[in-house]
């Protein structure tokens, strides 16, 4: 009798937790639906319906390892798309390749495939000279964002980047151009993901965490412009997205704690007339996400 | 109509008919279709979430990825128990990502507040339900939600969460003996 009658209680009650409002803002969502459609033909918002977020992140303290490891991996395919993308590409597995701060000068370090006594030597090509020695040709004519500066190292089986006091290492065995730049870009579109999550969800008080917020989008800023500047960005959908991306990521990184809720205002109306936030989860494969 | 009875989670006919004009392109159906759930969708989301953004969010992210995902809709379950369950999986993945964000924001919203004077009053009962229900574990609350305060029946919440009944109403029985001991305060409301 009394277990009827808390039912009854519960039922009367519980009804005031999260009540959603009367109507569904139908119209928006579908004009959201639809462009987010248009924009990507990929929408995966989480697994199985039982599907269980991986746990490995966490955001507090932890959000700058992922977002270095994010900065390292995207350093690492543009840098591996780099080495591989140009035709006749056969380098051995003991080459290195350091981008200097000269945007048009790349030296090159290392044996060569082709080159019998293994010996290690050292190419400086000038922009324009896209052939080096052994049959390789490099195409250096896009430039990359001046602040991170990235190195192979196959000959020990690890990739580091540098840039903006990120850095890290990564195993290239078996890397194939594409993917890793497919990796790459759709950890960077996830770690956006976050970030501007993270922005909406935060209250207007959060000045502190608008600074940390900042601080992140400048990591993210850097990787948006190398990505930008690698074959990810040729596909038609991902360029525009990357672009909106980077402005939005330019006006976070520009909130400074005393911003007024004018700059706030513009940042939330940036993010729901582009829809980058549907668009990025558009773009994020399955399986990327919760973690 | 037998067979709706005996298998009453199976799509009907006019569920696959439905689904039938989605797949070929046709952009009224698809329209047809939102129309016919996003409410539902829209509220359980809204349930979950507890913020208009999110549950805007999740019930998009849930219809995208349903009009993706069609072609590969059997009619082993109804439409709507399909949909839900994509909702659901959306929503769910969507709150846990939120609240790790919010577990990072939440000592720096402490900081700022120290100094400030607490609230005194009591919190009343709308207050203390709610929470009560956010101090369930999530298999608790969902369920609890589902069928006590939208309405899903048992056989409706084991075809969306993909659990058996049993466990369904298992944990609505656990959901309701803990949420029977935090509004202990308010036994009188109940006990005669």
């Amino acid at each position: 009798m009394t277990e009827d009658k808390f039912e009854s209680f519960l039922k009367k009650a519980a009804p005031s937790y999260n009540s959603p409002p009367e109507r569904a803002p139908r119209e928006e969502m579908w004009r959201a639906i639809q462009a987010a459609r248009q924009a990507g033909p990929r929408v995966v918002y989480g697994g199985g319906a039982n599907s269980v977020a991986t746990s490995g992140s966490r955001f507090g303290s932890k959000v700058w390892l992922s977002a270095a490891a994010a900065a390292v991996l995207v350093a690492t395919g543009v840098g591996i798309g780099r080495w591989t993308a140009s035709p006749g590409t056969e380098s051995t597995a003991a080459s290195t390749v350091a981008r200097t701060a000269a945007p048009d000068q790349v030296a090159l370090e290392g044996p060569i495939k082709g080159d019998a006594s293994g010996s290690e030597r050292t190419v400086t090509t000038e922009r324009g000279d896209s052939r080096a020695p052994g049959g390789r040709a490099f195409d250096r004519s896009t430039s990359v964002a001046s602040g991170p500066s990235l190195r192979l190292d196959v000959a020990s089986g690890g990739i580091t980047a540098s840039g903006n006091g990120v850095s890290g290492s990564a195993s290239t065995a078996g890397a194939t151009s594409p993917s890793a730049y497919q990796v790459a870009a759709v950890n960077h579109l996830t770690q956006a993901e976050a970030l501007l999550t993270s922005f909406r969800t935060r209250s207007a008080a959060d000045q502190r965490v608008d600074a940390q917020l900042a601080s992140w989008a400048r990591e993210l800023l850097s990787n948006t412009r190398l990505l930008l500047d690698s074959p990810v960005a040729v596909d038609p959908q991902r360029r525009p997205l990357l672009q909106d991306l980077e402005l939005l990521l330019v006006q976070i990184v520009q909130l400074s704690p005393g911003g007024t809720p004018q700059d706030r205002e513009i940042i939330e109306h940036t993010l729901k007339q582009d829809q980058v936030l549907t668009r990025l989860r558009t773009a994020i494969p399955a399986g990327q996400r919760g973690s | 109509m037998e067979l709706a009875t005996a298998y009453p989670s199976w799509s009907s006919v006019n569920d696959l008919q439905l689904v039938t004009r989605v797949v070929a392109g046709e952009a009224a159906a698809e329209r047809e279709l939102y129309e016919t759930y996003v409410d539902r969708i829209y509220r359980l989301s809204f349930r979950i979430a507890g913020d208009d953004e999110l549950a805007r969010d999740f019930t998009q992210a849930t219809f995208i990825r349903a009009f993706e995902k069609i072609g590969s809709f059997r009619g082993e379950s109804s439409l709507s128990t399909w949909l839900h369950s994509i909702g659901m999986s959306v929503a769910l993945n969507g709150l846990r990502k939120t609240k790790r964000l919010r577990k990072r924001e939440a000592p720096i919203e402490e900081g700022l507040t120290v100094g400030s004077t607490r609230r005194e009053a009591e919190p009343d009962l709308k207050e203390k339900m709610a929470r009560a229900i956010e101090s369930l574990s999530e298999k608790y609350r969902v369920v609890f939600l589902m069928h006590d305060v939208e309405g899903f029946t048992h056989e409706e919440i084991s075809g969306v969460l993909k659990i058996p009944v049993g466990t369904s109403k298992s944990h609505l029985f656990q959901a309701r003996s803990k949420l029977r001991v935090a509004l202990a305060d308010f036994a009188p409301e109940w006990v005669s």
